[in-house]
Protein backbone atom coordinates (compact mmCIF):
# COMPACT_ATOMS: atom_id res chain seq x y z
CA UNK A 1 0.00 0.00 0.00
CA UNK A 2 1.28 3.42 -0.41
CA UNK A 3 2.81 5.73 1.74
CA UNK A 4 0.37 7.74 3.88
CA UNK A 5 3.53 10.60 3.70
CA UNK A 6 2.48 10.99 -0.04
CA UNK A 7 -0.44 11.90 0.31
CA UNK A 8 -0.19 13.94 3.41
CA UNK A 9 2.98 15.47 2.49
CA UNK A 10 4.41 18.41 4.82
CA UNK A 11 3.16 21.14 2.29
CA UNK A 12 -0.31 19.99 2.38
CA UNK A 13 -0.73 19.62 5.81
CA UNK A 14 0.59 23.28 6.38
CA UNK A 15 -2.04 24.48 3.95
CA UNK A 16 -4.40 22.39 5.57
CA UNK A 17 -3.78 23.82 9.12
CA UNK A 18 -2.59 27.50 7.95
CA UNK A 19 -5.05 28.11 4.75
CA UNK A 20 -3.84 30.83 2.10
CA UNK A 21 -6.85 33.21 1.18
CA UNK A 22 -9.04 31.67 3.39
CA UNK A 23 -11.64 34.58 3.53
CA UNK A 24 -15.04 35.68 2.22
CA UNK A 25 -13.82 38.12 -0.72
CA UNK A 26 -15.90 41.35 -0.28
CA UNK A 27 -16.68 42.69 -3.28
CA UNK A 28 -16.27 39.62 -5.24
CA UNK A 29 -17.31 39.32 -8.95
CA UNK A 30 -18.17 36.03 -8.99
CA UNK A 31 -18.79 33.39 -6.55
CA UNK A 32 -19.55 29.61 -6.57
CA UNK A 33 -20.78 26.82 -4.25
CA UNK A 34 -19.45 23.03 -4.19
CA UNK A 35 -20.50 20.19 -2.49
CA UNK A 36 -19.03 16.58 -2.15
CA UNK A 37 -22.30 14.88 -0.87
CA UNK A 38 -20.86 11.58 0.17
CA UNK A 39 -18.38 13.18 2.24
CA UNK A 40 -20.04 16.47 3.29
CA UNK A 41 -17.67 19.11 1.89
CA UNK A 42 -18.70 22.19 1.26
CA UNK A 43 -16.65 24.88 0.09
CA UNK A 44 -17.56 28.77 -1.82
CA UNK A 45 -15.04 30.55 -3.72
CA UNK A 46 -14.77 33.98 -4.50
CA UNK A 47 -13.27 35.48 -7.24
CA UNK A 48 -12.50 38.95 -8.68
CA UNK A 49 -11.46 39.91 -12.47
CA UNK A 50 -10.23 42.48 -14.49
CA UNK A 51 -11.68 41.22 -17.95
CA UNK A 52 -9.87 38.14 -17.75
CA UNK A 53 -7.55 38.16 -15.35
CA UNK A 54 -7.68 37.16 -11.98
CA UNK A 55 -6.87 39.67 -9.70
CA UNK A 56 -7.89 37.85 -6.33
CA UNK A 57 -9.54 34.80 -5.10
CA UNK A 58 -10.12 33.15 -2.05
CA UNK A 59 -12.24 30.43 -0.95
CA UNK A 60 -14.30 29.44 2.61
CA UNK A 61 -15.42 25.68 3.62
CA UNK A 62 -15.57 23.19 6.12
CA UNK A 63 -13.33 20.63 4.08
CA UNK A 64 -11.18 18.17 4.89
CA UNK A 65 -7.30 18.44 5.24
CA UNK A 66 -6.95 17.59 1.00
CA UNK A 67 -10.02 19.83 0.16
CA UNK A 68 -8.71 22.59 2.35
CA UNK A 69 -5.04 22.18 1.02
CA UNK A 70 -5.88 22.33 -2.41
CA UNK A 71 -8.09 25.11 -2.49
CA UNK A 72 -5.45 27.14 -0.44
CA UNK A 73 -2.81 25.99 -3.04
CA UNK A 74 -4.81 26.44 -5.85
CA UNK A 75 -6.11 29.96 -4.84
CA UNK A 76 -2.16 30.82 -4.16
CA UNK A 77 -1.33 29.63 -7.61
CA UNK A 78 -4.05 31.24 -9.76
CA UNK A 79 -3.95 35.09 -8.63
CA UNK A 80 -2.76 37.02 -11.82
CA UNK A 81 -3.63 34.24 -13.96
CA UNK A 82 -6.12 34.21 -16.85
CA UNK A 83 -9.16 32.31 -17.54
CA UNK A 84 -7.52 30.23 -20.26
CA UNK A 85 -4.44 29.82 -17.77
CA UNK A 86 -6.54 28.82 -15.31
CA UNK A 87 -8.32 25.82 -17.26
CA UNK A 88 -4.67 24.98 -18.47
CA UNK A 89 -3.74 24.62 -15.08
CA UNK A 90 -6.90 22.31 -14.19
CA UNK A 91 -6.45 19.97 -16.77
CA UNK A 92 -3.10 19.32 -16.09
CA UNK A 93 -3.78 18.68 -12.02
CA UNK A 94 -6.55 16.93 -12.88
CA UNK A 95 -4.88 14.28 -15.66
CA UNK A 96 -2.57 14.47 -12.30
CA UNK A 97 -4.33 13.26 -9.68
CA UNK A 98 -6.76 10.61 -11.30
CA UNK A 99 -3.45 9.05 -12.27
CA UNK A 100 -4.13 9.76 -16.06
CA UNK A 101 -0.72 11.69 -16.92
CA UNK A 102 -0.03 11.42 -20.31
CA UNK A 103 3.72 11.21 -21.29
CA UNK A 104 3.89 14.33 -23.21
CA UNK A 105 2.40 16.40 -20.00
CA UNK A 106 4.97 18.40 -18.27
CA UNK A 107 5.21 18.28 -14.75
CA UNK A 108 6.97 21.30 -14.19
CA UNK A 109 3.83 23.19 -15.36
CA UNK A 110 2.13 22.30 -11.92
CA UNK A 111 4.90 24.03 -9.85
CA UNK A 112 4.04 23.60 -6.15
CA UNK A 113 0.79 21.74 -7.15
CA UNK A 114 2.60 19.07 -7.47
CA UNK A 115 2.77 17.83 -3.70
CA UNK A 116 -0.93 16.49 -5.04
CA UNK A 117 0.64 13.33 -6.83
CA UNK A 118 0.25 11.37 -4.12
CA UNK A 119 -3.67 11.71 -4.21
CA UNK A 120 -3.82 9.21 -7.49
CA UNK A 121 -2.83 6.59 -5.11
CA UNK A 122 -5.85 6.81 -2.88
CA UNK A 123 -9.22 7.00 -5.16
CA UNK A 124 -11.22 8.12 -2.81
CA UNK A 125 -9.38 10.87 -2.09
CA UNK A 126 -9.31 12.59 -5.94
CA UNK A 127 -12.55 13.91 -5.24
CA UNK A 128 -11.91 15.87 -2.17
CA UNK A 129 -8.03 17.01 -4.35
CA UNK A 130 -10.25 18.38 -7.04
CA UNK A 131 -13.53 20.42 -5.46
CA UNK A 132 -12.11 23.50 -5.53
CA UNK A 133 -11.25 23.62 -8.77
CA UNK A 134 -14.24 22.16 -10.04
CA UNK A 135 -15.95 25.26 -8.02
CA UNK A 136 -13.80 27.48 -9.70
CA UNK A 137 -14.99 26.47 -13.29
CA UNK A 138 -18.28 27.02 -12.04
CA UNK A 139 -17.59 30.42 -10.92
CA UNK A 140 -15.83 31.09 -13.76
CA UNK A 141 -18.55 29.80 -16.31
CA UNK A 142 -20.40 32.42 -13.76
CA UNK A 143 -23.25 29.73 -13.80
CA UNK A 144 -25.35 30.83 -10.35
CA UNK A 145 -26.01 26.58 -9.77
CA UNK A 146 -23.83 24.60 -7.10
CA UNK A 147 -21.63 22.21 -8.38
CA UNK A 148 -21.41 19.01 -7.33
CA UNK A 149 -18.84 16.30 -7.68
CA UNK A 150 -21.29 13.60 -7.77
CA UNK B 1 -35.00 -25.55 -8.46
CA UNK B 2 -38.24 -25.86 -10.79
CA UNK B 3 -40.48 -24.54 -8.20
CA UNK B 4 -38.25 -21.42 -7.95
CA UNK B 5 -38.19 -21.09 -11.79
CA UNK B 6 -41.83 -21.09 -11.75
CA UNK B 7 -44.68 -21.59 -14.46
CA UNK B 8 -43.42 -22.57 -18.13
CA UNK B 9 -43.92 -18.83 -19.38
CA UNK B 10 -41.81 -17.88 -16.63
CA UNK B 11 -38.72 -20.63 -17.43
CA UNK B 12 -37.52 -19.56 -20.51
CA UNK B 13 -37.08 -16.07 -19.93
CA UNK B 14 -33.51 -14.42 -19.56
CA UNK B 15 -33.79 -13.71 -16.37
CA UNK B 16 -34.32 -15.19 -12.90
CA UNK B 17 -35.49 -14.01 -9.60
CA UNK B 18 -32.56 -13.39 -6.78
CA UNK B 19 -32.52 -17.04 -5.97
CA UNK B 20 -28.63 -16.29 -4.56
CA UNK B 21 -30.03 -13.41 -2.53
CA UNK B 22 -32.79 -15.65 -0.77
CA UNK B 23 -30.41 -18.64 -0.30
CA UNK B 24 -27.94 -16.58 1.38
CA UNK B 25 -30.88 -14.95 3.67
CA UNK B 26 -31.59 -17.86 4.71
CA UNK B 27 -28.03 -18.95 5.33
CA UNK B 28 -27.86 -15.32 7.35
CA UNK B 29 -30.63 -16.04 9.41
CA UNK B 30 -29.62 -19.70 10.20
CA UNK B 31 -26.10 -18.49 11.29
CA UNK B 32 -27.23 -15.60 13.63
CA UNK B 33 -30.09 -17.37 15.20
CA UNK B 34 -27.57 -20.45 16.25
CA UNK B 35 -25.37 -17.72 18.15
CA UNK B 36 -28.52 -16.44 19.61
CA UNK B 37 -29.38 -13.09 19.27
CA UNK B 38 -29.90 -12.51 23.05
CA UNK B 39 -25.92 -13.64 22.84
CA UNK B 40 -25.40 -11.19 20.15
CA UNK B 41 -26.52 -8.45 21.83
CA UNK B 42 -24.95 -8.98 25.60
CA UNK B 43 -21.83 -9.62 23.69
CA UNK B 44 -21.93 -6.51 20.94
CA UNK B 45 -22.92 -4.16 24.31
CA UNK B 46 -19.75 -5.15 25.96
CA UNK B 47 -17.69 -4.22 22.84
CA UNK B 48 -19.28 -0.84 22.93
CA UNK B 49 -18.77 -0.06 26.45
CA UNK B 50 -14.90 -1.46 25.86
CA UNK B 51 -14.55 0.95 22.92
CA UNK B 52 -16.58 3.95 24.51
CA UNK B 53 -13.83 3.44 27.06
CA UNK B 54 -11.04 3.55 25.27
CA UNK B 55 -12.13 6.18 23.07
CA UNK B 56 -13.06 8.50 25.34
CA UNK B 57 -9.79 8.37 27.32
CA UNK B 58 -8.23 9.88 24.05
CA UNK B 59 -7.77 13.31 24.46
CA UNK B 60 -9.47 15.82 21.92
CA UNK B 61 -11.92 12.46 20.67
CA UNK B 62 -15.44 13.12 21.11
CA UNK B 63 -17.82 10.44 20.90
CA UNK B 64 -21.28 11.05 19.54
CA UNK B 65 -24.52 9.79 20.37
CA UNK B 66 -24.82 8.58 23.48
CA UNK B 67 -28.01 6.94 24.40
CA UNK B 68 -28.17 5.03 26.80
CA UNK B 69 -29.29 1.96 24.95
CA UNK B 70 -27.97 2.72 21.34
CA UNK B 71 -26.52 0.28 18.67
CA UNK B 72 -23.06 -0.89 19.18
CA UNK B 73 -21.49 2.48 16.99
CA UNK B 74 -19.04 4.37 17.48
CA UNK B 75 -19.42 7.79 16.43
CA UNK B 76 -17.04 10.56 17.06
CA UNK B 77 -15.23 13.75 15.83
CA UNK B 78 -11.53 14.45 16.62
CA UNK B 79 -10.09 18.10 17.10
CA UNK B 80 -9.87 19.81 14.05
CA UNK B 81 -9.22 16.35 11.84
CA UNK B 82 -11.83 15.82 9.40
CA UNK B 83 -13.59 12.70 9.74
CA UNK B 84 -12.40 11.84 5.97
CA UNK B 85 -8.51 11.98 6.99
CA UNK B 86 -9.06 9.96 9.69
CA UNK B 87 -10.70 7.47 7.46
CA UNK B 88 -8.09 7.64 5.28
CA UNK B 89 -5.32 6.99 7.67
CA UNK B 90 -7.39 4.35 10.04
CA UNK B 91 -7.82 2.44 6.52
CA UNK B 92 -4.40 2.51 6.21
CA UNK B 93 -3.92 0.91 9.22
CA UNK B 94 -5.77 -1.90 7.89
CA UNK B 95 -9.11 -0.49 9.93
CA UNK B 96 -12.69 0.42 8.31
CA UNK B 97 -14.56 2.78 9.40
CA UNK B 98 -17.37 4.95 7.86
CA UNK B 99 -17.03 8.62 7.33
CA UNK B 100 -19.05 11.62 6.66
CA UNK B 101 -23.29 12.20 7.11
CA UNK B 102 -24.12 8.71 7.14
CA UNK B 103 -27.14 9.49 5.32
CA UNK B 104 -28.27 12.45 7.82
CA UNK B 105 -27.24 15.57 6.22
CA UNK B 106 -30.17 17.52 7.80
CA UNK B 107 -29.52 16.46 11.14
CA UNK B 108 -25.90 16.65 11.25
CA UNK B 109 -26.10 20.49 9.68
CA UNK B 110 -28.58 20.92 12.25
CA UNK B 111 -25.89 20.59 14.90
CA UNK B 112 -23.39 22.18 13.02
CA UNK B 113 -21.31 18.97 12.42
CA UNK B 114 -19.71 18.68 9.29
CA UNK B 115 -18.86 15.02 8.90
CA UNK B 116 -18.42 12.36 11.78
CA UNK B 117 -15.97 9.11 12.24
CA UNK B 118 -17.97 6.14 12.73
CA UNK B 119 -17.49 2.52 13.66
CA UNK B 120 -19.91 0.10 13.69
CA UNK B 121 -18.91 -2.83 16.45
CA UNK B 122 -20.51 -6.48 15.38
CA UNK B 123 -20.20 -9.91 16.98
CA UNK B 124 -17.34 -10.68 15.00
CA UNK B 125 -15.59 -7.87 16.01
CA UNK B 126 -12.66 -8.74 18.93
CA UNK B 127 -11.66 -6.21 21.95
CA UNK B 128 -8.72 -6.55 20.35
CA UNK B 129 -9.63 -4.64 17.52
CA UNK B 130 -10.92 -2.01 19.70
CA UNK B 131 -7.25 -1.62 21.13
CA UNK B 132 -6.13 -1.54 17.55
CA UNK B 133 -8.77 1.51 16.44
CA UNK B 134 -7.82 3.51 19.93
CA UNK B 135 -4.26 2.96 18.24
CA UNK B 136 -4.90 3.95 14.84
CA UNK B 137 -6.38 7.06 16.43
CA UNK B 138 -3.39 7.75 17.89
CA UNK B 139 -1.45 7.55 14.84
CA UNK B 140 -4.04 9.99 12.92
CA UNK B 141 -3.16 12.62 15.78
CA UNK B 142 0.24 12.28 14.93
CA UNK B 143 0.21 12.36 11.04
CA UNK B 144 -1.87 15.92 12.45
CA UNK B 145 0.62 16.78 15.54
Amino acid sequence: MSDLRDLYQQVILDHSKRPRNFLKLQGADRTAEGHNPLCGDEITIYLKLDGDVITDISFQGAVCAISKASASMMTSALKGKTKAEAEALFGKFHEMVTGHRGAASDPAGLGKLEVFCGVCEFPVRVKCASLAWHTLRAALDGKGEPVSTE
Amino acid sequence: MRDLLGAATHRYLDFLAAIEGAIGLAAAMEYVQRIGLTQIAAYEKELLAYGTELLSAIPGLRILGTARDKASVLSFVLEEIHAHDIGTILDHEGIAIRAGHHCAMPLMKRFGVPATARASLAFYNTREELEALAKGIHKVKEVFA
